[in-house]
């Protein structure tokens, strides 16, 4: 009896908040297009690097290329990209589902009713957590799927044959999984603390497209000034280096850190922001 | 590519920013019907005598503050069980900040409110003890009816199918398929008048539950909570519509500029004079009533 509301049932309740608002289907339905989108271009692309235009005035480096292209580290290469297609954009949905989770209570006020329901305000924003992190790997499950549907598809259009088993798409595509969930986290503590829903998409974008050329120039700057180079892997600070960082295999950049400084790096962010999100929401007054 | 997904990603922002924002905007422009007035599908459950106590609320010296407005100002009163308490005053005279804080929506500046003598956030299951109706806006527009309850019942481990029990005791059977931003005001009141009877609970707390109900309306809701009271169950309800209050209450609460300026029965508030409204008038004279 004296026990509060089971866990579980909190976190499947954010999980039912999701799914009964059309909103629901904007996000699965929009990231599905988009990822095909993405595949599409990506195959296009692709297939231009494998048949160079005879037209092309760098021709002969395009053919070389293309050679590269077609041995079977060079396949591998390109399948792995194929099934991870547009995923440097697309995690941009999970960072907006996961502030979304959080800001649509204020903005459509049923905050209210959620605090009455549940009193214990962290475990609410925990729950939210869980539920945007589980959503954040749903988007990875869907990129997957379709991205796996086409790449077959399109490698033996081009008469090459890679086997999506290859390590190093199986390991691409295993990266990308906490890229989704991390920034979705991140998008939850974004909302948890700033609340505003206009605002939390504005720095979440901010933070997710002009935080790598800022923290460039910044490090830039200061290199010329001290010419440190760990001031280039500092560059990893900022969540969107440190997410590059984390799913590219070997280094994102010179003196880029090892992966896995990336990955706990983005999930200091969502766990940092998510702290500072419960904190102040139990202490602020719902009005 | 990456421009043209960016394009994409931008436009799809823009979208959900603008129909949340309709969504807040939320004119109930749909169909009104008048829902099929019911006295309650099911006969309220009665109260054990010792139990009672569990749903007496007590509110000490309760205090809020705001800046160097007293919102608040050490307000003190109970709420009895097996009676309706109506909590009176003027727009603005912090009867709402009064009931967030019993509810531990608002964390007082000093004072205390309990629900059988512990506080609301620190019940074990708040929502299974009172039920409460505090603004009728709390559901989100694009949800519908059903779904805003059984995200509750979900949340409180109420099996789902007690949404449609309750749908259709509250007279909005034929509308929970439909979006909240479809609904009225009375249907919204309606709505969370259902979430507060969800879980039967032995506590009802209920912030101008009239408002938008036409007299059919405010007459069921009399007889809700008459009916809820004569099954042992604490009725707390504010409201500044004297007339209705003087039909529906036992007690009074009246408050005014934050301050409790009289208590007791209906009939000692009212005292010698001609009515409620005389009363009110006088024990309010001299309070803005826009604070």
């Amino acid at each position: 009896m004296n026990q509060p509301a089971a866990w579980s049932r909190l976190v499947s309740a954010e999980v039912m908040k999701l799914r009964t608002t059309t909103a629901w289907w904007l996000f699965v339905g929009g990231f599905t297009v988009v990822t095909a989108l993405a595949v599409g271009l990506n195959c296009v692309g692709q297939h231009y690097a494998l048949f160079p235009q005879t037209d092309a005035f760098d021709r002969a480096q395009k053919l070389t290329e293309a050679a590269a292209d077609r041995t079977p580290a060079g396949a591998a290469a390109m399948a792995a990209s194929l099934m991870t297609s547009g995923q440097t954009l697309t995690v941009l949905f999970a960072l907006l589902l996961g502030s979304y989770v959080v800001t649509s209570e204020y903005v459509n006020r049923t905050v209210t009713t959620t605090f009455l329901t549940v009193p214990h305000r962290g475990r609410i924003i925990a729950a939210k957590l869980a539920a945007a992190t589980s959503f954040g790997a749903l988007f990875w499950l869907i990129a997957t799927v379709v991205n796996a549907v086409v790449t077959p598809v399109f490698l033996s259009s081009q008469h090459l044959s890679v086997p999506l088993t290859a390590a190093v798409v199986t390991r691409s595509v295993a990266l990308s999984l906490p890229a989704f969930a991390l920034w979705a986290a991140f998008g939850l503590g974004l909302g948890a603390v700033i609340r505003s829903q206009a605002v939390a998409i504005v720095v979440g974008l901010v933070c997710f497209v002009g935080g790598f050329a800022a923290v460039a120039a910044v490090s830039q700057l200061v290199y010329d000034a001290v010419h440190q180079d760990w001031l280039f892997s500092a560059r990893v600070i900022a969540p969107a280096v440190a997410s590059q960082v984390m799913i590219t295999s070997g280094r994102a950049f010179p003196h880029a850190p090892p992966q896995w400084v990336g990955a706990v790096i983005m999930a200091g962010y969502g766990l940092a922001l998510t702290a500072a999100g419960i904190i102040q929401t139990r202490r602020r007054d719902v009005t | 590519m990456v421009v043209a997904l960016g394009v994409i990603a931008l436009g799809f922002l823009v979208w959900l920013v603008r129909r949340e924002r309709g969504g807040q905007a939320g004119d109930a422009s749909g169909v009104e019907v008048t829902p099929e007035l019911s006295a309650l599908a099911w006969e309220p459950k009665r109260i054990p005598p010792d139990e009672l106590p569990l749903g007496r609320v007590v509110v000490s010296g309760l205090t809020k503050q705001y800046g160097q407005v007293k919102a608040v100002d050490d307000v003190s009163f109970t709420a009895e069980p097996g009676r309706v308490t109506g909590f009176l005053g003027p727009n603005g005279a912090g009867k709402t900040t009064t009931l967030r804080m019993l509810l531990g929506l608002a964390a007082p500046t000093s004072g205390e409110a309990t629900i059988g003598g512990t506080r609301y956030a620190a019940l074990a299951e708040p929502a299974l003890r009172v039920g409460a109706v505090l603004e009728a806006n709390g559901a989100h527009e694009g949800r519908t009816g059903r779904d805003h309850l059984r995200v509750i019942c979900r949340t409180t481990g109420l099996p789902l199918e007690r949404a449609d029990e309750v749908l259709s005791a509250v007279g909005l059977g034929d509308a929970a398929n439909r979006l909240v931003r479809a609904y009225s005001l009375g249907m919204r009141q309606r709505l969370g008048v259902a979430a507060a009877l969800l879980a039967d609970p032995q506590v009802l707390v209920l912030d101008e539950p009239g408002n938008g109900l036409d007299p059919r309306g405010i007459r069921w809701i009399r007889e809700l909570l008459r009916s809820q009271a004569a099954a042992g169950r604490t009725v707390l309800v504010s409201s500044h519509l004297l007339a209705e209050m003087e039909q529906l209450a036992d007690d009074l609460v009246i408050i005014a500029g934050g301050r409790v300026v009289a208590t007791g029965t209906v009939a000692s508030v009212t005292g010698g004079r001609p009515s409620l409204e005389a009363a009110f008038l006088e024990l309010t004279a001299g309070e803005d009533t826009i604070r």
